[in-house]
């Protein structure tokens, strides 16, 4: 029996949408109610906070999952990503008042030691060291937006979708981050010892999630302009 | 209240038990198979561990400053310190050097994990030629793994030369983009810079296929087939084939897209992988490349394993329960004599120095012992767990 983990809130609908497409028996995740463990067929879904999705494929709990990019990158567990679904896309951003616009305009220094209120205290540091900026890290659980407008920090990293939660509070993209969308995941242990099923799931979601198509599609083009490369043979190694 | 610092733990009841159990299993193996038991340093010089490990290791490396003021870090890998010690002091004549460990390692942790300090048991194999050290080491290690109770854990095989080779013709920062991104399980991005960067078709087409060789021996057949004469697969042909014959084929998993995170691997990689985990156990693989860094030519192998980790999943996990030897008013030096026949017997021994019997066996049913014996008599009475509560075996009620 795989086991998959799928996150509750605003993209469990597409994840179990994406499952039932792809023929997996997953009819009992149309009306979930309360329950928050279900059978069928062969798999067993887990219903969890999306910041714990990772953490129960990590730990090896469940085989599979979906979770946002997000929510991965903050995890930072190993795990195998195996396909972006294309689904729940949004991104990650530094958001402010228009008037720190110009800090973000010009050199990276006038940055320093801004008070940064998040939910993702990994992905801020890693973004803002990146550049040599050291900010003021304010880690908050929830309405990050109200932050700045109520003079806890001087701005929000954050994921944006249509960017109208910030409209409303007075704040504007100051910096993009990464995109982010919904992706397949697996745990390293179930990719070593089950492979023929985790790909099996892996190859039935492949032609839903239109990132993926795409790139396939892509590649056949690539191949047609390069069809003329010889090959060369082995000359030698690069070490890892 | 003693507090520890923070990441720091102490280990006590049945898993140090079973720790104990697992390493000595382990040590007493490979020493039985000529492996010589080593005890490296806890702080290792900056500047030897620096350049031979890779920027992501270096960054959870804990540094620390010598009373001496020498810059040095808390020994975050074994190997490296084995490999120095083997350079400096052993000849080249003396070679192979078989080398067994048992230590700490100490490591900056991510969340969610805040331990920053290991259990790591492992060996080293240098200065072997030809294929036979190699399936020798995964042998060992695969009886060790069989006789702590982890008879169903599988040896997941991959080849750092077959991967090297097959972005070598690639530009050398995007071949690094490419290893980078199997290396962090990303096969999103993965897919992603084969489509962008310049790689020449046959190359193209084998890194297309190498995240889907995964599986049995079969693998090896079609990555061969892929690649055509002179796949880099040779050595691993031969460990798949020798541990199939030795019985071990169940338990070897082939993964062509296996890369270790420590980057001085250049032949057969492994990871050990149970059911009950979700990462991995352990692993190792060749490292000739290490040795060169430290100025010796020739080839080595080497794992290490997560103590605690195994011995959680051992079958040491729930400890033996010891027979309380109630010393019944004998004197000392008696009660100790026929306790010691008893322990050499092999049973485990608890002894009780109660005055009374019966408070004696109320504390046989309250610390678990499986039975209790009188060691004026001889005589042996089971203790059953459930009227533990009540605090008198069910078997044997003693008047008092």
């Amino acid at each position: 029996m795989l086991t998959i983990a799928l996150p509750t809130g605003r993209v469990f609908p597409e994840a179990a949408a994406l499952l039932a497409s792809a023929g997996l028996p997953a009819s009992c995740l149309a009306s979930p109610g309360r329950r928050l463990v279900f059978e069928e067929g062969n798999f067993r879904y887990i219903l969890a906070k999306p910041s714990d999705v990772p953490l129960y494929v990590g730990y090896g709990t469940a085989d599979l999952a979906f979770a946002g990019g997000d929510v991965l990158q903050e995890s930072a567990l190993p795990l195998v990503e195996l396909l972006d679904t294309g689904k729940g896309k949004c991104r990650v951003v530094v958001a402010g008042p228009p008037l720190l616009a110009d800090r973000f305009r010009g050199h990276a220094s006038e940055q320093m030691w801004l008070k940064v209120a998040t939910k993702y205290p990994r992905i801020t540091d890693d973004h803002f060291s990146s550049k040599g900026v050291q900010v003021d890290i304010i880690h908050l659980h929830g309405s990050i937006e109200l932050a700045p407008k109520l003079g806890l920090s001087d701005c929000i990293l954050d994921i944006v979708q249509t960017g109208s939660t910030l409209k409303a509070n007075n704040l504007e993209v100051l910096e993009h981050v990464s995109d982010v969308s919904l992706r397949l995941v697996a745990s390293k242990k179930s990719v070593a010892l089950r492979w023929s099923e985790i790909r099996s799931v892996s190859n039935a979601l492949k032609p839903l999630c239109p990132v993926e198509a795409e790139e396939a599609g892509g590649r056949r083009k690539y191949f047609f302009r390069r069809s003329g490369r010889s090959a060369p043979r082995p000359a030698g190694t690069t070490e890892l | 209240m003693n507090r520890l610092p923070r990441g720091c733990a102490n280990v006590g009841g049945d898993l140090a038990a079973a720790m104990e159990e697992c390493k000595r299993i382990f040590l007493s193996l490979f020493e039985r198979w000529g492996y010589s038991p080593f005890l490296p340093s806890g702080l290792q010089l900056l500047e030897t561990s620096w350049e031979r490990l890779p920027s992501p290791f270096r960054q959870k490396l804990i540094t620390v400053n010598s009373p001496y003021g020498e810059p040095c870090c808390l020994r975050g890998d074994i190997t490296l310190a084995t490999v120095a010690y083997l350079a400096s002091h052993h000849a080249p004549e003396e070679r192979p050097l078989r080398i067994c460990y048992s230590d700490r390692v100490y490591m900056r942790a991510e969340k969610p994990r805040l331990a920053m300090e290991s259990f790591q048991i492992g060996a080293e194999l240098l200065g072997w030629e030809r294929q036979g050290a190699d399936v020798e080491m995964l042998f060992l290690l695969l009886e060790t793994l069989d006789r702590i109770g982890l008879e169903k854990s599988v040896l997941v095989l991959g080849d750092a030369t077959f991967l090297s080779t097959a972005v070598s013709s690639v530009e050398s920062s995007a071949a690094e983009r490419i290893i980078s991104a199997l290396q962090k399980g990303s096969l999103v991005e993965y897919r992603r810079l084969l489509e962008e960067e310049d790689i020449p078709d046959f190359y193209r087409a084998i890194l297309q296929r190498i995240p889907d060789l995964h599986g049995g021996p079969e693998v090896l057949a079609e990555a061969e087939a892929l690649w055509g004469k002179g796949a880099p697969l040779q050595s691993l042909k031969n460990i798949v084939s020798t541990l199939g014959a030795l019985g071990y084929g169940e338990r070897v998993a082939i993964d062509l897209s296996l890369i270790r995170e420590l980057g001085y691997y250049s032949g057969p990689v492994f990871d050990v992988y149970s059911e009950s985990f979700g990462q991995s156990l352990g692993g190792g693989g060749r490292y000739d490349r290490l040795l060169s860094l430290c100025g010796l030519q020739g080839q080595a192998m080497g794992f290490g394993l997560d103590l605690q980790r195994i011995a959680s999943l051992s079958r040491f996990r729930k400890r033996r329960s010891p027979v309380m030897a109630w010393f019944a008013n004998l004197s000392s030096e008696e009660a100790l004599r026929r306790a010691r026949s008893l322990a050499s017997d092999g049973m485990n021994i608890e002894m009780s120095w109660c005055a009374d019997r019966a408070s004696s066996l109320r504390s046989a049913a309250k610390r678990g012992c499986s039975s209790w014996a009188d060691l004026s008599t001889g005589a042996f009475s089971e203790i059953s767990p459930a009227p533990a509560a009540a605090g008198l075996p069910e078997k044997e009620k003693p008047s008092c």
